[in-house]
């Protein structure tokens, strides 16, 4: 298992290397600039003036090999300097985003908290609504619960979150006045009364999401489960007169779970990458709403950072689901 | 039946076993597939009754439904003298060490994310209150028992071969000390130079432990060298139902006899001579079985009331129960039928 | 009428609860929403005005405009004229004079060396400062003691008014910023999102493109404001979700340009709970003719340059009839409500500067197919659409990816087609359309199209330098590398003297009668500008929220000082 994982970590570093280069070809590639939101009545020679404060000018493969450096050399030793007080890149500049002309790891920094927290709470409770109804939907297929978890399921995948959003808003926020529509990133949880805040700011977005999520993994965790429940081994387990809660989820679960698991750790870097819809709309602002404001802006340090970042956790995930796979499923071995 | 035999063991009435179709878009209730229409029989204790048939024809099904591993619809299976199909669910439950079933495809039956020791002690965990070092001293006595290396007792399923993932599937079928087990095609998956290992040992187990069995199966040799008593299943219900011996000797039912007829002959003087019986068409589907016999639309030896009349399954030797109008028109219009049914039979039987 | 209403509103708000002018800091919090999310707090690195509308809560200018485009002094003690000697007769010079006992935030002394500093900083070659055009003509600016600062330009000028005025020029504070000069500008983040300055707030919290956190400057200059303890700006989401904040929810005090369709406008106005301001700038939302040929059978080099005259578009009969044909209050009803209105006008405002075209309010479709009949174009062959010399009266529409642009360019083309003109519409992404990437073909300066359509405005009540775009020097070439604001490639000696005489002049009568002709030459007697609607930002504020003024000529948060907590 140790040189499975040690050689995928090997072979990911070129596939990372060719997947930044192409990123950043294709960012740069795509049309804008990062002056196409600056009004009309700046005059060209001072936009030209700023294009080159920016560097934007400056030839793409020699941008490139400057991020390569400033996001594997400047920025880890940064964080190094900052926890053992050195200074081996101080003075060397650090990724800066266009928009803001702020480093890009601190964007980054002050955004993973309110986008872990929100986005990670809705995928746990997305989690936690779907598996008993897929479990429950595929032990009773066909019943009156298993036809309202597929209309559940039906409507989290096909109603967008910008539409059942501004509907939880409308309702929840405008109507009855129960629940703020945008998120406070600035509130501290100090108190009782804080945390009570920060639960009801949360809910709208998590419930937004968390429908969504719970739509998709419920219709794993079912079909899998229906899966197993006709296996030989399930006929085996009652033969042995194990209750029906055992059978259930002792034997058809535990396997069930196996390709769930799975799904479930590939769905995490989608936490980390925010979710672009939802945070607009609740102004929860976290990594999903910055993609989109860099993209919009050309903010092509930013995109860039970011996009790169999204494709170092999907192959890390990929790689943490197969190793669980293969941790949970005894017939797997990668030797 | 006033003979002298000790009293069944296993008692089946008229099992059914239908399947409801559901179909178009509110799901409605159209049909059934009835893959066991009405089948009874007896196994003495200490006996095995062999179940053959072509695939699809219910055996598989009438085990399970037997062990209330599917919910029969009607009918009743009294084992050891209690009904098993009208148990409650926890007397169900308290039930079911005595009676176990070695299944057919020993990979799929064994829970992969379990060792053999988990498999084999589960079902003393849910019916015993003994200690971990007990347990593990019954897993090591049925591991011995089943020929199975004590080294192997925390290796998973996948770890072994076919031949001894059955055995760890009957050691675990053995695991609470059953009177009864169905052994659904116990071999079908295995190589053949395992299957006589396993059959071997399912013999010596019934020979120490007194075990009856209900032993299904598509391979007659082997249900020949192994049962005392035979039933013939065709489409959900029994053909024939004779002691083993007579039904090799002299099948009476026709299609009996065509299936004997394909069985393998060693010996190549006697299968030259042999006539094999093919039969034309496919089997009928259970969901819309033939109105009369279901046979009735293969039959070599057709006749018209086999279209319109299902015959009944009625004793017509001794020990021997048959369900064909060539016999039972002895029984419903009088004598002169009968013989001449006899007779054709006989005609059939020393072609 | 509506900005009317908003200002007797807010005006009777202040007279009739005196009770609102209490002290410092004792109205608790006061919130605003942004659609598009603060970046960056110092205007001179980002042009963007949701950062230089929130950095005019912190950082202030010697001068600030009113909403009636009037100036107003913020750090200067007065506004210099050449009356009180503040400007210099011949004009090439303006000597400002700051208030006494003005402290930054930190407690430290404004004084003359600050702003020295923040010209220094913005015109330094390597800052790339965004607001250079404010500093353009300076030829220095010196401290003539702690409290005086003069400004000398490099020759007469007409507009004085321009460098350390409105939110677009404020002044930085020399210390702070002094590392942070030139190249080094961007590299100093603390400085940029939390810049120390002389303003009713000071930024305690800032995290990039979400929230400003501010609290009460107890260093500003009138101790009994701001009534507000502490101020934040949310960012994000999107017009509509910040005008429901405010109108229909009541989260928020007030929301910056929150332009919904008018329907939801009225909607959430009946919630009762706020109400909606605009402010009328000089926006203008307009249809550029193209005066030279876009045919992509013209080479690279020659394609859309004053070499080929536009085959029909030159002909002002056509560009009039193409006028005519459209209904403006009809656009205005669809696409803006109370946040727009029609105009013929390239310089819509302020009073004074507008000239009274209104010719082009009527539609007159039987008029505009008359024009066209007379002009040659006569639909031969019967298809219905005019042709003149086998060649058909076929346009391609170009503007950006926007819905209320794209419903007008339906029913733009639905008139076009009417007087039978054929209409092929186009739409490009705004980052592309404004990007200005000479490598595209899609920008708004190459215009590969015959017409197209988007919003203009002139940075101050003063429009030279926004008529200026339409000299023919200014037009885009290939040999500019297509930059330039001429878009059109407008060309007309006449109308550039005019401008040069208005750079000269400084009698304000005078100026505003130029402007009026200059605005005349390129709509109503060319037609190489068709203006549509003029445009206003829509604004929304609580009920709760009282002092609101709104103002299209400064920061619309200019007097944020005075706002106060309605009780």
């Amino acid at each position: 298992m140790l040189t499975f994982t040690l050689r995928r970590l090997l072979l990911a570093i070129p596939t990372l290397l060719v997947i930044s280069l192409v990123i950043f070809l294709l960012v740069d590639l795509a049309p804008g600039s990062p002056l196409s939101q600056i009004p009309l009545t700046v005059p060209p020679d001072v936009r030209q003036k700023m294009i080159e404060a920016l560097g934007a000018d400056q030839p793409v493969m020699f941008r490139y090999v400057l991020w390569l450096r400033q996001f594997f050399w400047v920025e880890p030793m940064n964080l190094f300097d900052g926890w053992f007080g050195t200074h081996i890149v101080e003075g060397e500049q650090r990724i800066l985003s266009w928009q803001s002309r702020s480093p890009v790891f601190s964007i980054i920094g002050e955004r993973i908290p309110q986008t872990l927290i929100v986005i990670g709470t809705a995928y746990l409770v997305g989690i936690l609504i779907a598996l008993p109804i897929g479990i429950y939907s595929a032990y009773r297929q066909y019943s009156l619960f298993d036809q309202i978890g597929t209309l559940f399921a039906m409507i989290g995948f096909s109603v967008p979150t910008f539409f059942s959003g501004t509907l939880f808003i409308i309702i929840f926020s405008v109507w009855l006045g129960w629940l703020p529509t945008k998120y406070d990133t600035t509130l501290q949880v100090i108190d009782w009364a804080s945390f009570l805040e920060q639960i009801k700011q949360m809910i709208l977005p998590v419930m937004t999401l968390g429908l969504a999520n719970a739509a998709s993994i419920s219709r794993y965790m079912r079909s899998s489960m229906l899966d197993n429940m006709g296996m030989d081994y399930v006929r085996t387990a009652r033969a042995k007169g194990l209750s029906e809660r055992v059978v259930v989820l002792k034997h058809v679960l535990r396997n069930s779970l196996i390709p769930v698991v799975t799904v479930i750790a590939l769905g995490i870097p989608s936490i980390f990458g925010g979710a672009i819809i939802t945070e607009n709309l609740f102004g929860v602002n976290g990594i999903g709403a910055a993609l989109i404001g860099a993209i919009q802006a050309s903010d092509i340090p930013m995109v860039q950072t970011l996009a790169f970042i999204f494709a170092v956790l999907i192959v890390l995930f990929n790689l943490i689901a197969d190793v669980l796979y293969g941790f949970l499923d005894p017939r797997i071995r990668y030797d | 039946m006033l003979d002298a035999n000790p009293a069944p063991l296993v008692q089946v009435e008229d099992l059914k076993m239908h399947f409801p179709i559901y179909t178009g878009l509110f799901r409605k209730h159209t049909g059934d597939v009835k893959a066991v229409d009405g089948v009874s029989f007896q196994i003495m204790a200490g006996q095995t009754l062999g179940l053959v048939g072509e695939s699809g024809c219910g055996k598989s099904t009438v085990g399970r439904a037997m062990l209330r591993l599917y919910e029969p619809t009607a009918g009743r299976v009294v084992i050891d003298g209690e009904d098993v199909a009208k148990l409650s669910p926890e007397a169900l439950r308290k039930k079911r060490p005595s009676m176990q079933m070695v299944f057919q495809d020993p990979q799929a039956c064994l829970n992969p994310r379990m060792t053999l020791e988990e498999i084999v002690s589960e079902p003393l965990d849910e019916h015993t209150d003994w200690s971990r070092d007990k347990k593990l001293e019954r897993v090591y006595e049925l591991m011995d028992q089943v020929g199975l290396n004590r080294r192997f007792v925390n290796r998973f399923p996948h770890e072994f071969s076919g031949g001894q993932r059955q055995r760890i599937g009957i050691a675990r079928a053995l695991a609470l000390k059953p009177q009864f087990i169905v052994c659904d095609e116990p071999i079908a998956a295995l190589d053949v130079s395992i299957q006589a290992q396993v059959v071997n040992l399912l013999e010596d187990l019934q020979a120490k432990l007194g075990l009856t069995y209900l032993f299904i199966s598509h391979d007659l040799s082997m249900v020949r060298h192994l049962a005392q008593r035979v039933a013939v299943m065709y489409l959900g219900r029994i053909a024939e139902l004779s002691p083993s011996k007579d039904l090799y000797a002299r099948p009476l039912h026709p299609y009996a006899e065509a299936l004997l007829s394909a069985v393998n002959e060693p010996d190549p003087e006697l299968a030259a001579r042999r006539n094999r019986i093919i039969l034309k068409g496919d089997v009928p589907s259970p969901a819309n079985p033939p109105k009369g016999c279901n046979f009735c639309t293969r039959c070599p030896k057709v006749m018209d009331i086999c279209r319109s009349v299902k015959p009944d399954l009625v004793e017509v030797e001794p020990g021997r129960q048959v369900a064909c109008h060539l016999y039972g028109i002895q029984s419903a219009t009088g004598s002169t039928g009968g013989t001449e049914a006899i007779e054709r039979k006989q005609q059939g039987v020393n072609q | 009428m509506k900005l009317r209403t908003a200002l007797l509103g807010a005006v009777a708000v202040m007279g009739l609860s005196p009770a609102a002018f209490a002290d410092r800091g004792t109205d608790g919090e006061v919130k605003l929403t942004f659609p598009q999310a603060v970046s960056i707090m110092n205007p001179y690195l980002s042009g963007g005005t949701k950062d230089i509308y929130a950095s005019s809560m912190v950082l202030e200018p010697l001068a600030g405009l009113t909403p009636e485009g009037t100036l107003v002094p913020k750090l200067a003690a007065e506004i210099p004229t050449l009356e009180n000697g503040g400007v210099s007769a011949d004009m090439t010079s303006i000597t400002w004079k700051l208030q006494p006992g003005l402290l930054w935030s930190d407690g430290s002394a404004v004084t003359a060396a600050d702003a020295v500093f923040t010209w220094q900083y913005c015109t330094h070659p390597e800052g790339g400062c965004s607001q250079a055009t404010k500093y353009e003509g300076v030829a220095s600016v010196e401290a003539v003691d702690d409290a005086t600062i003069k400004v000398t330009f490099d020759g007469p000028k007409a507009n004085p008014y321009t460098a350390f005025v409105s939110a677009l020029a404020p002044i930085i504070q020399k210390a702070q910023f002094e590392a942070c000069i030139g190249a080094a500008a961007p590299t100093c983040t603390d400085a940029n999102n939390m810049p120390i300055g002389t303003g009713p707030f000071m930024v305690t919290g800032f995290t990039v493109n979400d929230t400003v956190s501010m609290a009460m400057n107890p260093n500003y200059r009138d101790p009994a404001k701001p009534a507000f303890a502490t101020a934040m700006i949310k960012g994000g989401g999107d017009a509509e979700s910040s005008a429901r904040a405010v109108m229909e929810t009541g989260e928020f005090d007030y929301a910056w340009n929150t332009q919904i369709p008018p329907d939801s406008q009225a909607a959430m106005a009946a919630a009762g709970k706020g109400e909606f301001v605009v402010a009328f700038g000089t926006l203008v939302e307009r249809i550029e003719m193209n005066t030279t040929d876009p045919s992509a059978d013209l080479p690279e080099g020659e394609r859309a340059t004053a070499k080929h005259p536009h085959p029909f578009l030159s002909d002002i009969k056509v560009r009039t009839a193409l006028s005519m044909a459209i209904d403006r209050s009809i656009l205005v009803e669809v696409g803006y409500g109370a946040g727009g209105k029609p105009t013929c006008n390239v310089i819509p405002g302020p009073e004074g500067w507008a000239s009274d075209n209104t010719a082009c309010l009527t539609q007159d479709l039987e008029g505009a197919k008359a024009l066209l009949e007379e002009a040659g174009w006569t639909d031969s062959d019967g298809d219905g659409i005019r042709d003149k010399d086998g060649k058909k009266l076929h346009i391609l529409y170009q503007t950006t990816v926007n819905p209320i642009r794209q419903d007008f360019q339906a029913l733009i083309k639905d008139w076009w087609t009417e007087i039978g003109v054929e209409v092929e519409l186009k739409s490009i992404d705004p980052g592309v359309f404004f990007g200005g990437d000479a490598g595209s073909p899609d920008t708004f300066q190459k215009f590969y199209a015959d017409v197209e359509m988007y919003a203009n405005n002139s940075e101050m009540p003063d429009p030279e330098s926004y008529l200026s775009q339409y000299m023919c020097s200014k037009a885009p070439t290939p040999e500019s590398q297509w930059q330039g604001e001429n878009i059109n490639r407008f060309c007309d000696p006449a109308y550039d003297a005019l401008i040069t005489e208005l750079g000269t002049t400084t009698d304000m009568a005078k100026r505003q009668e130029i402007a009026i002709k200059l605005n005349d030459m390129v709509t109503k007697d060319s037609m190489i500008v068709v203006p549509l609607v003029h445009r206003g930002t829509l604004s929304a504020h609580s009920n709760a929220l009282g002092g609101v003024q709104i103002n299209a000529w400064d920061s619309e948060l200019w007097n944020v000082a005075d706002w106060f907590r309605v009780k």
